[in-house]
């Protein structure tokens, strides 16, 4: 979806607080654990819940490093203004068109996070932009 | 009992500001953030009138 779309739309990367850290709800044992390692995720289970900006930008980088999306990744505050104002913890997508408006909301996440719908808004909304002759 | 209590936790915390949260049609919240370097800031409302943007939330677990 990005190396098709990113010319025309700008991807924005955003990283939250923690879905699953040790020090929280940890799916580093159990049956989840055994999923992730099944599946290959790249999703880590040795991560910590940042308790600093510092923290939470170290851990952002080495997310960003480890899925290679090639889409710069930006880092909420510890306020977590972004995150509340969109509701997006643990994960959650949105298109935002030219005119400042959504386009696309997904469901809450994880069980509405779905990249294929996000691509098909995406797909419908620059197909009304193309200019009609 | 840990699992159930995280689960309810996360469920209150989603409910709480998912009332909140832009629905179709309604206006983008905007705001400035910085990358992992905590450099190039990046403002959504700079892309008004330029480019449509995907935000992609999430977190490494």
């Amino acid at each position: 979806m990005y190396k098709k779309h990113h010319e025309q739309v700008q991807f924005l990367s955003i990283y939250v607080r923690e879905a699953h850290p040790v020090d929280g709800w940890w799916f580093g044992k159990g049956p989840m654990s055994i999923l992730l390692k099944l599946s290959r995720s790249k999703v880590a289970t040795d991560i910590y819940d940042p308790t600093t900006m510092e923290e939470r930008r170290a851990v952002a980088g080495d997310c960003e490093e480890s899925l290679k999306y090639g889409i710069r990744t930006y880092v909420d505050e510890m306020d977590d203004y972004v995150n509340q104002a969109y509701a997006a913890w643990p994960t959650r997508l949105y298109l935002v068109g030219v005119d400042g408006l959504i386009k696309y909301a997904a469901g809450l996440g994880p069980f509405d996070f779905h990249p294929s719908k996000l691509g098909n808004a995406i797909e419908e909304y620059l197909g009304r932009l193309e200019p009609t002759s | 009992m840990a699992l159930i209590s995280n689960r309810t936790e996360a469920n209150a915390w989603q409910k709480k500001f998912d009332v909140q949260a832009p629905r179709v049609g309604e206006p983008a919240p905007d705001f400035e953030l910085y990358d992992s370097e905590g450099q190039n800031p990046v403002r959504l409302s700079d892309f008004k009138g330029e480019k449509p943007v995907a935000l992609i939330f999430g977190s490494f677990t």
